[in-house]
Parts: C-alpha cells; structure tokens; sequence
C-alpha cells in the first residue's frame, strides 16, 4: 500500500493509516482511563517521538490527570563512546506517592526505558507502568514491562506519527516502514 | 562417526546403492534433498535448481560459493552427531583426511548406463545419450570448480566397484562389509579429526578490566551496555554442545555477554543471515540442551539499528527512541 507524500515517496511502505492508529488509541485510552479511575495519574511522555501519541491518546481519556515531559540523552547521539545516560530534561513534577504512567512512541532495545524506569523508581511514585504506541520485541536487549501498547511490529525502521527520520517524517499522519536510502 | 562416501558415474546405480547401504547399516542417507532440506531450515534457499549440475555454468558465482560452503559446513555438522552415508557432493574430498570413511566409487560401461537411463526414466537412446554424457560433464566440472581435483581420478577413493555384472544389492552389501574391515581398525578415539569446532572453549579472563574483545562490535556493544549503565561480563561461561562417543567435548558455544541483572547472555553477530545460520544452529543447540538459560541473538540488522546513529555519521542519525 502506497500513498504519495512530499518525501522520497518509494521509500515509505504504510504500516497503520491515520484510522487504524485512531482505533487503536481509542481502545488505550478506554482502557487507560477505566484503570487509573479515582487514582492520581500523571502521564509522562518521553521526548521526542511520543509527543503526537500522547496527545492524541490524553484526548481519548475520560480521568483526570497531570502531564509532564522527559528527556534522556542517547548512546548514538554522544559524540565519543565514554559517557553514560543522563536526563536531558527532567519532570516538573513531583511523582512521589502518584500513579506513574511512561507514554513512549517505541521500545525496541528497552535500554533507554530500563533506565528511565530504574530512575523514575528511585522517586517512589505510588505505581509506574508503561504504554508505547509501538512494540519492537526482536530488538529487546533488555526486558522492560510493558503495560499497554498499541502495536507489536517486526524488526524493522518504522517513521511518522512522532517517529522521525533524521528529525524528518514526524508529522506524517500514518505510520510508515522507511528504507534508508544506501 | 562413521562415514561411507558414494561417487557415481550417471546411470551407475550409486543412488540405489547408497540407499541399500543406508536402510542395512541405519546410517543417515545425505543425498541432495536431504542437504537442501537442511539448509533450508537454516533458512538458505537453494540458489538454483542443483548446484551440482549448475555450479561453474553461473558467471556470478559469489553465492554459489557461499552456498557450497554452506553445504560443506552442514555436512560436517550432521557428521558430529551421526553416521553418515554421503551420496554425491564430493564426499571423499571433503572426508578424505578422516582415516575411518570409506570412499567408494561406483562404475558401470557407458553403454550398461545409458542402458539403464533409458529405462528409469523412458528415454529413447539419443535423449539417454546426452544425458548421461551431460550428468558426467557437470559432475566432473563441480569437482574441478568447487575442490580443484578430476573427478577421474581414481586415486580418491578406497573401492571401485562395477554394476556392469553386479546387483545393486551385493553392491551395496560388498560396500558394508568393507566398510567394517576398513574402518574398525581406524575408528578416532579423540574427537572427530575432521570438521571445524569453529569455537573451541574460551577460558574467562580473570579479570574484567582485561577484557579482550574478539570483535569491535563487541567493544561497541560493551560501551552501549556501559552508557545506559548496565552491569555486563564477556564471555564468562561456555556451553558444552558436543561429545563424541568417548564423552570428549567437540562442540562448545561461549556467548559474548552475560548481563547478571537481566541473567541473560547475549551473542552478536554482525554476519549476513546467510553466514549467520551456523550460530543460530548453536544457538538453537543450546536452547535445547540447558532450557533454563536465557540466550538471546543480536543480529546484522539489529546491531546496525542499535549503533548507526553512532557508528556511521550524522547523517544516519535517527530518532528512534528519542
């Protein structure tokens, strides 16, 4: 299935169009929202790739809760091979006692989550969970719970719907498999 | 391990023979289906009808090569587990350093051949002709090809038998019977003497901070681990795969991480599915023999996705999990 675009169309094969991303996260949110009713939920997106997910994904809930961002900084993007993981930008709230839940676009190694979860476990938040719109079990090098996800895929590159390129293809509106160009 | 190798002219009745010798001794038949299955399962396809007969015909022989190789490395293999009898596929070359195996050869006259041919396969004799003279040609090319020797060479093998007056059964019965006054006496007590133990037993390095690295992915990888802080050891246990009938340990597998936190050992691998196959199989091997351990395989294509943004330039930056 193909669908023409402004980008180097041939090399984007679509996985899940805007309706079947749409359904999917309806589903979530219900069943987010019907488990953390009557609790005090904080909802943290990791940046950059969740963004368009979890906003699309607040607004299909019917609960209260509070927002907030994280970032951590990447092995592949540190310019030598001698530093170690740090966050880049940290909560503004305060999660101790709350209902934890981490909102990813992907887990695919589960290396920058495990982290994330063993850092966010030290401020003892009532609960932590995870939801990710998108599933990579073949990548797994280190296993991480994940709670709620929307899709389990194959091993391959996937882009759009917050998932970049290069900072490109976030704002496809569908989920794409991307074949690097040699 | 014991080993029969068959070489037959075309029309011989070698196919036959081996089949007999086979069912009588419960040796394993490796004739081309069974070697096509098996690679098959390691997921290497057939590159094109028979190799046998195609092999050195292709300009655009890279594949072949690896297929060959393939084939070869799977022929070993089978040997450490089993009996074998090799129908074909340059056996008594590739066994020839291995005292026990038997080489046989299996002739017939030209005419008894195309004789035969015509009836198996409801030839007229023209057709029969050239095919019998066509199956030589490209067998005798295979040879030439793949092990640079004449397959008219007599000298490599043990026994030479003629169908020209003989049952295929006798044959296969003569073929048995010398197999057991040939390789009784020669039977390898220390291991299998032939085939390749790609990765013999490491011994751990006592220490962590002298790690050896085999592979600069492993390095990278290791710097990964290190980056998002979690514990690892190299290679800090091999598994037995192997034993020959004496209880010697032929096969072993260390993997390239231990993560104690994860209790999970990780092996990479940065060869091409196709080469990759043979550490699947051990892979696989080990799964079977110690269920309880967590092992897991990092692929070509998972590695590359783990490290490009880093490994390659800023170009290839991706943003994955960002």
């Amino acid at each position: 299935m193909r669908e023409k675009m402004p980008y180097e169309e041939d090399q984007l094969k679509i996985l899940f169009t805007p309706e079947q991303i749409e359904e999917k996260i309806s589903e979530l949110g219900k069943i987010i929202s019907d488990h953390y009713a009557g609790r005090e939920l904080i909802m943290i997106g990791v940046l950059r790739g969740s963004t368009y997910f979890l906003i699309d994904l607040t607004r299909k809930m019917h609960i209260p809760f509070a927002i907030d961002f994280i970032s951590i900084s990447h092995y592949s993007e540190q310019a030598d091979s001698t530093g170690v993981v740090r966050i880049t930008k940290d909560l503004d709230l305060n999660i101790t006692g709350k209902d934890v839940l981490i909102v990813e676009g992907i887990v695919d190694t589960g290396l920058s989550l495990g982290y994330l979860l063993r850092n966010l476990k030290t401020r003892n938040p009532a609960s932590l969970k995870v939801c990710t719109l998108l599933n990579v079990e073949a990548r797994r090098i280190v296993d991480v719970p994940v709670e709620y996800k929307g899709f389990d895929i194959a091993n391959i590159f996937v882009v759009g719907y917050g998932l970049d390129y290069n900072e490109r293809y976030r704002n496809l509106q569908f989920i794409a498999e991307f074949n690097r160009p040699k | 391990m014991g080993i029969i190798t068959i070489s037959r002219e075309f029309g011989s009745g070698g196919e036959n023979i081996a089949r007999f010798v086979a069912e009588k001794t419960g040796f394993l038949l490796v004739n081309k289906d069974t070697i096509a299955r098996g690679l098959t399962q390691y997921g290497i396809e057939k590159p094109l009808p028979d190799p046998e007969n195609q092999i050195g015909k292709e300009q655009d022989s890279h594949f072949e090569q690896q297929y060959i190789e393939a084939i070869h490395d799977f022929i070993y293999d089978l040997a450490i587990r089993n009996n074998l009898v090799i129908l074909g596929r340059g056996g008594s070359i590739l066994f020839r350093d291995y005292p026990p195996a038997l080489h046989v050869r299996i002739i017939a006259q030209f005419t008894r051949r195309v004789q035969r041919v015509m009836k198996a396969y409801n030839l007229a004799s023209e057709t029969a002709v050239k095919l019998v003279k066509e199956q030589d040609r490209d067998k005798s090319r295979y040879y030439r090809q793949v092990f640079d020797v004449n397959w008219n060479n007599l000298r490599l093998y043990d026994l030479l038998l003629s169908t020209d007056k003989m049952e295929f059964e006798d044959a296969a019965d003569l073929v048995i019977n010398a197999y057991r006054i040939h390789a009784e006496p020669r039977e390898v007590k220390d291991g299998p003497g032939v085939g390749e133990i790609e990765e013999r037993a490491v011994i751990p390095p006592a220490d962590a901070e002298a790690d050896q690295f085999m592979h600069p992915s492993e390095e990278e990888f290791a710097h990964m681990l290190d980056f998002y802080r979690i514990r690892w050891q190299y290679e800090p246990r091999t598994f037995f795969l192997e034993w020959d009938s004496e209880g010697n340990v032929v096969e072993a597998f260390s993997p390239d991480f231990y993560l104690p936190d994860q209790d999970l050992f990780i092996e990479l691998t940065t060869q091409k599915p196709r080469q990759a196959w043979k550490k699947n199989r051990k892979i696989r091997r080990m799964k079977e023999l110690y269920p309880h351990i967590n092992v897991r395989l990092i692929d070509k294509r998972g590695f590359e996705s783990l490290l490009k943004k880093h490994s390659i330039d800023q170009d290839e930056k991706e943003g994955e999990e960002s």
